[in-house]
């Protein structure tokens, strides 16, 4: 999972806007794309993420800026000379031609020869497990083996980066799961740059060697997933990916042993924060413990409360507890003999390692 | 009848799913009695008759065969029935080639108003086929708008007679005619086509000419050949236009078949002849809609959208673009020339119509008020449309909610039978109605106009409103009846607020085809003329320009009425996408 320092897209101070909106719709400044890489853009819907996408593919043009595929400006190059290919969210396989011919499509249009063509779109069609169905028409098959052709469709012509819009989002559970592990060893096989866009924080965190979240147009943070996870840059993205606590807590930085913070009345040393006076604190579900007050707590930072829910998960529960004005989730194991019940008296615990500080 | 989706899962409806109980026998019922009445019977009588023997102007009931064998011998009847199909095939070929583009334009180029490039290509639709015809007249003729124009321009010296009454001017009719229609189907079938497969098509390699020929072609081939059926079945049924502009070398066979029923007497002849050219009508469109297949289906209803906004940045570019938008004007200029000419000519004060004009005057709107017999035809066409509308809408409805949800055995054929009358040109669907009321004793005037009418408008009522059926959710019926709905409520409450934009819009159109009737309506009115076939008599002993000033009105009526329709029909912010 490493990724070289070889960048395959670059936007250099791209802005787009749409007519009508007072706010443009993605305004990047700098921004790279290693090659080789599987890169997802995350955000909410409206993010500008499908905007950054159809600007690298060409269906929009940027109305500031360049944008860089390998070393050549392709800003004003039109979609059909860009060595890039997508995968539509909607699909859009040609529904008059059979899925081999959907196949087919890019390499005709790049004049390749006949036996090649059909040496390849064979190839292409194995690698998705569509060869049986070939030569049915897209209305005869069911919406997870077309996604599969539109991705063969999309990378047989072996494209410099292959763009997935959301192509998993019309699919059921179990095959969009089924579907990430084909899409990640694919891009080990053939070795093609991924632009994975998405607003399902799962698949981008599953899949990706790096993510950018994206929100209002601009980007918010982009790392690996690790880093966007533990060590989230502001409280928009430490609320959009995981499930997170945001905690009331007031810093003063006055003590020996730097800054402290206090929550529920609680005091404990909370070291790097800059800031004082009222801040947020973000604290993962999974990195709370709740303990009965007879057990001894796992953690540093102990509060006591009530539980006023239990959400029973199968593998775990979600506890909610009310600690003074505060209330807390957590993931606590789930036990057959020993359930936590509402009202019961517990212990909250964490460590303040794993609070993520904003101040906004 | 522009629904291509009907042709495509016509098959669905064996599959649609709720409502057991519609399947019983007993609501079918009102089907094939109209099957039978107004389809079967009269086309089982039009084959009776072409063997039956005529003597002295009446049907003699004896078997021959001696009507076939006279047209089989008869070289002018193969001459005439080749010249009308080429002249109908060539008209609606041209048609198509000024139409297509226009169309696509409309539909993927151009940005904002397509609702208006899309009203001004229906707007000539209301103003009667009759009147344009008649215009072109004035535009052709010696003393017309062509010849004057060429004749300042120094081009001749001698105003020609070549323009007019010679097979030219009926091809120039038809192309005019059939340019509207044309538009329309291609414009709803490239609308549909949802810009994310241009996209694709890009985004694999394909430059714009070659996704224009891979994708967008193909699948608006289908709603074309509609198009083009439709025009070509408008061109080889008409009598009208051939007589008006064609003058003796431009006649065509549906002349020779009316003139079999009219003047010449002969029943049996006429229908021989019109079971020819049926077939022969039959066999070119089959063939047409063999090559215009296309395979597979369109599924899911992401609609078209205009393509996202490009600025144009070289001045060639910017070029191009205007150069596209002024010949995209072009086919405008012709289309309205005849609309001109009639608005021209109510406003003028000669009595013949003429360049150059001689005055302003508005006696003719002031003699409209006066002219008994016009007021009347008028009144007549406007009780006979709103007769056909009310039965159009009460059994093209009903029929449609029994195709999608009755289970009806063998709908699939029973709706193309349904919608027979719609493929029979104009000429053989008037004999066909004529012999099948004759024999039921339905008196002449408007009973037979409005059923004749009803024979075509329903059809359209009925594939408009079938095609927003097929399109619903059929859980939503399902959703109704789950909650208590009977059937009777669950269509009266579910479905037909669904549908009610369907039907409107079929009804306006259904109403727009039977108020213009003319070559159906002449042998069904007898005595009681409906305004075209009033007008039409006008035409032939003694022209008044006051129906210039009608036509002019009811233009000018139909577009205030549709601007206000649409300002409360549709959704607000639909137009500006």
């Amino acid at each position: 999972m490493t990724s070289s320092n070889d960048p395959i897209i670059r936007f250099k101070n791209v802005v787009k806007r749409y007519p009508g909106a007072s706010t443009p719709a993605l305004d990047v400044p700098e921004f790279t794309i290693n090659r080789g890489e599987f890169f997802s853009i995350l955000g909410p819907s409206g993010s500008g993420k499908t905007t950054a996408l159809r600007l690298i593919a060409g269906f929009e043009q940027a109305d500031g800026g360049q944008i860089f595929v390998g070393d050549q400006d392709v800003t004003d190059v039109p979609p059909y000379r860009r060595d890039i290919n997508t995968v539509f969210q909607s699909y859009a396989l040609f529904p008059h031609m059979s899925l081999r011919a959907n196949v087919a499509y890019p390499l005709k249009m790049a004049g390749v020869d006949k036996a090649s063509i059909q040496k390849r779109v064979n190839e292409a069609l194995e690698m998705v497990a569509m060869e049986k169905m070939a030569d049915r028409f897209p209305h005869q098959v069911s919406g997870g083996q077309r996604q599969r052709v539109a991705l063969a469709r999309a990378f047989v012509g072996r494209p410099k980066v292959l763009l997935l819009d959301e192509p998993l989002s019309a699919l059921d559970l179990n095959l969009r799961q089924q579907m990430q592990h084909v899409l990640v060893d694919l891009q080990r096989k053939i070795g093609i740059t991924f632009v994975y866009v998405t607003h399902d924080q799962g698949e981008a965190l599953s899949m990706s060697n790096r993510v950018a979240v994206v929100s209002g147009g601009r980007i918010q943070q982009l790392d690996t997933p690790n880093a966007i996870y533990y060590e989230p840059n502001s409280r928009f993205v430490a609320q959009f990916i995981g499930k997170s606590n945001l905690v009331q807590a007031h810093v003063s930085g006055a003590g020996a042993g730097g800054p402290v913070a206090t929550v529920c009345g609680e005091k404990f040393a909370l070291p790097g924060v800059r800031q004082t006076g009222p801040v947020n604190l973000a604290v993962r579900f999974e990195s709370l413990a709740v303990t009965k007050p007879d057990e001894p707590a796992p953690h540093q930072v102990r509060l006591m409360g009530k539980v006023s829910d239990v959400l029973f998960l199968g593998h775990t529960c979600e506890v909610k507890v009310k600690c003074q004005d505060q209330e807390f989730i957590a993931f606590a194991p789930a036990r057959r003999d020993a359930m936590l019940a509402h009202g019961q008296d517990v212990c909250v615990s964490f460590n303040p390692d794993d609070c993520a500080v904003f101040n906004d | 009848m522009t629904d291509m989706a009907t042709s495509f899962d016509a098959g669905a409806s064996a599959k649609a799913r709720p409502a057991r109980r519609f399947s019983k026998l007993l609501p079918q019922l009102p089907l094939f009695v109209w099957l039978a009445i107004l389809v079967v019977l009269p086309n089982a009588l039009l084959i009776g008759t072409s063997f039956l023997k005529a003597a002295g102007g009446s049907v003699v009931f004896q078997p021959t065969l001696e009507n076939f064998s006279r047209a089989y011998q008869s070289s002018g009847v193969w001459y005439l029935l080749a010249r009308t199909i080429a002249t109908a095939a060539a008209s609606t070929v041209i048609a198509a080639a000024i139409a297509y583009p226009m169309a696509y334009y409309a539909a993927r180029v151009l940005r904002r108003g397509q609702f208006i490039a899309v009203l001004l290509v229906v707007i000539p639709l209301w103003i009667s086929l009759l009147m344009r015809v008649f215009a072109w007249r004035v535009i052709l003729g010696e003393k017309g708008v062509l010849n004057s124009f060429l004749m300042s321009t120094g081009l001749i010296s001698e105003p020609s007679s070549a323009f007019l009454y010679n097979p030219f001017a009926v091809f120039l009719t038809f192309v005019y005619v059939s340019i509207p229609f044309i538009f329309i189907a291609v414009y709803s079938a490239i609308e549909r086509i949802p810009h994310s497969l241009v996209e694709a098509a890009n985004d694999c390699g394909a430059n714009g000419f070659r996704a224009f020929s891979t994708v967008i072609w193909p699948l608006s081939k289908p709603g074309m050949a509609i198009g083009l059926a439709l025009a070509f079945l408008m061109a080889v049924g008409d009598y009208i236009t051939p007589s008006m502009v064609g003058g003796l070398n431009g006649t065509m066979l549906g002349m020779v078949i009316a003139s079999q029923f009219g003047i010449a007497g002969n029943w049996p002849y006429g229908a021989a002849l019109a079971l020819i050219l049926l077939a022969a009508v039959t066999v070119i469109l089959l063939v047409l809609f063999k090559a215009t297949q296309v395979p597979g289906i369109l599924v899911g209803e992401g609609g078209g959208g205009a393509p996202a906004p490009k600025q144009a940045k070289t001045s060639r570019e910017r070029l191009m673009r205007t150069g596209g938008f002024v010949l995209f004007l072009l086919p405008y200029l012709f289309l309205y020339a005849p609309l001109m000419i009639i608005t021209i000519f109510s406003f003028n004060a000669a009595t013949v119509q003429v360049f150059p004009v001689s005055g302003f005057t508005l006696q003719w709107y002031q003699d409209v008020l006066n002219n008994g017999a016009l007021l009347t035809a008028l009144n007549r066409s406007l009780y006979v449309g709103l007769c056909v509308l009310l039965i159009s809408i009460v059994a093209g409805t009903g029929f449609a909610i029994l195709f999608a949800y009755g289970k009806v055995a063998g709908a699939h054929w029973l709706e193309r039978l349904l919608t027979l009358p719609v493929a029979i040109p104009g000429v053989v669907l008037g004999i066909t109605l004529v012999l099948a009321f004759q024999l039921l004793s339905i008196p002449v005037g408007i009973p037979r106009v409005v059923l004749g009418h009803a024979t075509f408008v329903m059809p359209v009522v009925m594939l408009t409103v079938l095609g927003r059926l097929r399109r619903l959710d059929p859980a939503l019926v399902e959703a109704s009846l789950d909650l208590g709905g009977t059937y009777g409520r669950t269509i009266w409450n579910v479905i037909l607020p669904l549908v009610r934009g369907a039907i409107i819009g079929g009804a306006l159109l259904g109403f727009t085809l039977s108020v213009d009737e003319v070559v159906v309506s002449l042998f069904l009115t007898g005595t009681q003329p409906t305004l075209p076939v009033w007008v039409w008599n006008q035409m032939r002993f003694g022209f008044t320009p006051s129906v210039n000033a009608i036509f002019v009105c009811i233009g000018v009526f139909s577009v205030a009425l549709t601007l206000i329709a649409r300002h409360f029909l549709e959704p607000k912010g639909t137009e500006a996408r």
